[in-house]
């Protein structure tokens, strides 16, 4: 069984260009052109405007590429990849198996690169340009620890969402996906009404200021997990579809 | 013999359409059987059920003894390669062949070299970017070098030129030679296949309406052409598997004719020519007046 699982990992990093060369192709572009905007800024701001525009720059979600970049990974990886390991012999809860532990490996490897920039971003004081990419206000500002959980786990939120996505679409085609939007949909409408009557906007606000990064990725993870479980039973009784 | 395929009363149905039809045959070791029949009539659903791709809808398949449905023991024996198979995105050709040895363990990397240079195959390029033929090649290369005990090739040979096609069919007698095992082979091109088959199944509408040995079956079935009275008078009370008229001549495909059937035959002035694999395959599955599993 180890081994059964661990060649479907081993398949989803056969091709590195797609789960390490773009995405980290693409970071490199998008930091060099924050690194240009932040050198603009730098020499033709001082004093107190400087000051205010490197406060502004906390604000970012330049790195945000990367989570969705995910997202489609997981996409693929259960749409394509997973035809293909049934035509070489793979069962299904092996495939699981062995994509959930691709999928935590990469979460894991990411969040850990996406810390060291961001202490990196900390200790030359934004790359010596007062920049901020990796270092985004709110969400990663706190000890080591704190920030690969952070990370990590919304990584893990990301590619479980787009997994279990892909596996209702597997199983059920579009009609499957038709329906899980609409209930989605649903429920989202039903939250709101049920907030809005009970004037509670207010209270949900403060809760998530209360809960911070970490609170709210920790819910992010139970979304996880909750994508996980639901995805790999959905995928139980799906059948490849052909080119 | 052993059985390698067990089926029994197997059905599956899409919906209201019912693809397989309480299909019932066993595929024994070692040997090189042909899966025939028309655009859809179930091949491709039959092979996916077999390797555990489809479920059934009833009835039960046997692998080894075994079901394959999430059967790892069972399917690290069986290698399924179709013409319409997926891969990843982005993958170029050398992924696939980096990544199927970890999926079969008797794989022969020498051999999977060797026909990737008689294919000419380009494998640093994207599959999306390949010919279809370059994409068939790929599978068929998968499927010989895996050397799975049983190995499924679901028409492998879509847009393959006739040399690399007999490249293909040479390289699978050479290699089942030395590494005996059992092949299930569906085609549409039979004449080219018929040489190769030691076996035949025919599938029309999701039934069989052939399950006989290739040699019993190339003797099986004879044309008798004539006038329209002569032949009609002498296929009467015979197994008519298929008759045709053209003006006032007609022939007729008739199956169980002795040597004494054949002598009155030529007294009667009618012509007699044997069937192919091929026509044979045509006559049973256009109009399917005999069941043809006992008669050959």
């Amino acid at each position: 069984m180890t081994t059964h699982v661990w060649r479907i990992v081993k398949l989803h990093f056969v091709n590195k260009w797609t789960v390490l060369g773009i995405p980290w192709l693409v970071m490199t572009f998008i930091f060099l052109v924050n690194l240009t905007i932040w050198g603009v800024i730098y020499a033709t701001t001082t004093g107190q405007s400087r000051t205010d525009a490197e406060q502004g720059l906390g604000y970012t979600g330049a790195s945000f590429y990367i989570f969705v970049y995910m997202l489609i990974v997981a996409l693929q990886a259960i749409n394509n990849t997973f035809p293909y390991a049934l035509g070489l012999g793979v069962t299904r809860r092996e495939f699981s198996f062995g994509t959930g532990i691709a999928f935590a490996l990469l979460a894991v490897g990411y969040g850990a690169a996406l810390t060291i920039l961001s202490f990196i971003e900390q200790w030359t004081n934004g790359w010596g340009l007062g920049g901020h990419m990796f270092t985004a206000i709110y969400f990663s500002d706190g000890p080591w620890y704190a920030r690969l959980f952070v990370f990590a786990g919304a990584m893990l939120f990301f590619f479980f969402i787009g997994s279990v996505a892909a596996s209702v679409y597997v199983r059920w085609r579009s009609n499957g996906l038709l329906v899980l939007g609409a209930t989605i949909a649903v429920i989202a409408l039903g939250l709101v009404v049920l907030a809005t009557l009970t004037s509670s906007w207010a209270a949900i606000g403060r809760s998530f200021l209360a809960a911070g990064s970490i609170g709210i990725v920790g819910w992010m993870l139970v979304a996880a997990v909750i994508a996980a479980i639901a995805g790999y039973f959905v995928l139980e009784r799906a059948t490849p579809r052909n080119a | 013999m052993t059985a390698v395929i067990e089926v029994e009363h197997l059905t599956k149905r899409f919906g209201r359409f019912t693809a397989i039809d309480d299909l019932s045959f066993s595929v024994q070791e070692h040997g090189i059987y042909g899966l025939l029949g028309r655009n859809g009539a179930g091949k491709t659903t039959l092979m996916q059920l077999l390797t555990g791709q489809q479920f059934a809808t009833s009835g039960d398949i046997r692998l080894f003894g075994e079901r394959p449905v999430e059967n790892s023991s069972v399917l690290d024996r069986v290698c399924s390669i179709k013409e319409s198979q997926r891969y990843p995105d982005e993958y170029q050709a050398h992924h696939v062949l980096t990544s199927a040895p970890w999926f079969f363990p008797r794989w022969d990397a020498a051999l999977a070299g060797q026909l990737v240079a008689d294919f000419r195959l380009p494998v640093k390029r994207r599959i999306k970017k390949l010919s279809r033929g370059q994409v068939s090649a790929l599978g068929v290369i998968v499927g010989l070098a895996s050397r799975a005990p049983l190995t499924f090739f679901d028409e492998p040979y879509l847009g393959l030129d006739a040399v690399a096609r007999q490249i293909f069919y040479d390289r699978l007698l050479a290699d089942y030679a030395e590494h005996p095992r059992t092949v299930l082979l569906s085609t549409h091109l039979i004449d080219e296949v018929s040489n190769l088959l030691e076996h035949v199944i025919v599938i029309d509408d999701g039934k069989i309406v052939i399950d006989a040995e290739a040699d019993a079956l190339r003797g099986s079935a004879t044309t008798v052409s004539g006038r329209t009275a002569a032949v009609e008078s002498f296929s009467a009370g015979r197994n008519v598997l298929h008759s045709e008229n053209v003006g006032g001549l007609s022939s007729a495909v008739i199956s169980g004719l002795g040597p004494d059937d054949r002598a009155t035959a030529i007294g009667e002035g009618l012509d007699l020519s044997p069937v192919s694999l091929q026509q044979l395959v045509v006559a049973t599955t256009t109009s399917r007046a005999t069941e043809w599993k006992e008669s050959a």
